[in-house]
């Protein structure tokens, strides 16, 4: 149901906030996305960040955590 | 795309990496994972830990010797102490999974071939951070970025690691000392923010 997208709240939240929410949970519960291409995660990406290119994030979303934060860059 | 599909908890960052202010890691996604491959088991994941923290004391000791400045050399000194602090947390948690006590002399003996701590090489973190070892400032921007490449590290092997519960979970354990390892210096920089 793509209607449904437009309920579902997407918070934007700065880098200070986005480090709060990080320390607030055990390592690991907290998933990184990093939905750039793979050249630029090699350049810098947040550290324990998961490389799913935007392109290919369809097709990978079992990979992640429906229940637990998500914070995409 | 995620929000349509039935994830609870997203979050857009802000101004993406550019506007994150804390440390980051490099590298492609697979960098360092030899060190925990599909046949690793719980055991074998703390003792290459152990090995890449074994890496990094050898490193800093190795410094401590070179540099000339006094306040640096025992900069590099307290570095190698903490690395032998984190090995011994490791030891605790192996003790923990085992339930064998073991010593840190016995446990370094199970190092085949200490390596860095974060996966990468000496030589590629020389060549990353080009950093002057005699400014106090400089290397411990170099112990924090290294310090991030290995949480980086025991959290991308967690996450290739999730039809195996207990051993997911050991890697993360080390994550979470690295995390603490990282707020601990983080809090050092801050504390001595007139190190040059």
């Amino acid at each position: 149901m793509k209607w449904m997208q437009f309920f579902t709240p997407i918070s934007l939240i700065n880098w200070e906030e986005a480090y709060e929410l990080v320390q607030q949970y055990p390592t690991g519960d907290v998933t990184f996305l990093d939905v750039r291409q793979p050249k630029e995660y090699e350049g810098g990406h947040l550290p324990g960040a998961k490389l799913i290119p935007l392109g290919n994030l369809e097709g990978r979303l079992a990979e992640l955590d429906k229940e637990k934060p998500i914070i995409i860059y | 795309m995620l929000a349509g599909k039935d994830f609870r908890k997203i979050y857009n960052l802000s101004g993406g990496i550019k506007a994150w202010e804390k440390e980051v890691a490099v590298g492609p996604e697979d960098v360092g994972l030899h060190f925990f491959s599909s046949g690793t088991s719980s055991e074998e994941a703390i003792i290459a830990g152990f090995g890449l923290e074994m890496g990094l004391q050898d490193f800093y000791t190795s410094m401590q010797e070179k540099v000339t400045n006094e306040s640096t050399k025992s900069l590099f000194g307290m570095l190698a102490d903490i690395e032998i602090l984190h090995q011994k947390r490791l030891i605790k948690l192996y003790v923990e999974i085992t339930g064998v006590d073991i010593s840190l002399e016995d446990f370094a003996k199970k190092i085949a071939e200490p390596a860095m701590e974060g996966g990468l090489t000496t030589e590629e973190y020389l060549q990353l951070y080009q950093t002057d070892f005699e400014s106090e400032i400089e290397v411990l921007g170099l112990a924090l970025a290294i310090e991030a490449q290995a949480l980086d590290l025991y959290v991308r092997a967690a996450q290739g690691s999730k039809n195996r519960e207990g051993y997911r979970k050991v890697l993360l354990q080390i994550a979470e000392e690295e995390r603490n390892h990282i707020a601990k210096l983080s809090n050092y920089i801050d504390q001595h923010t007139d190190v040059r």
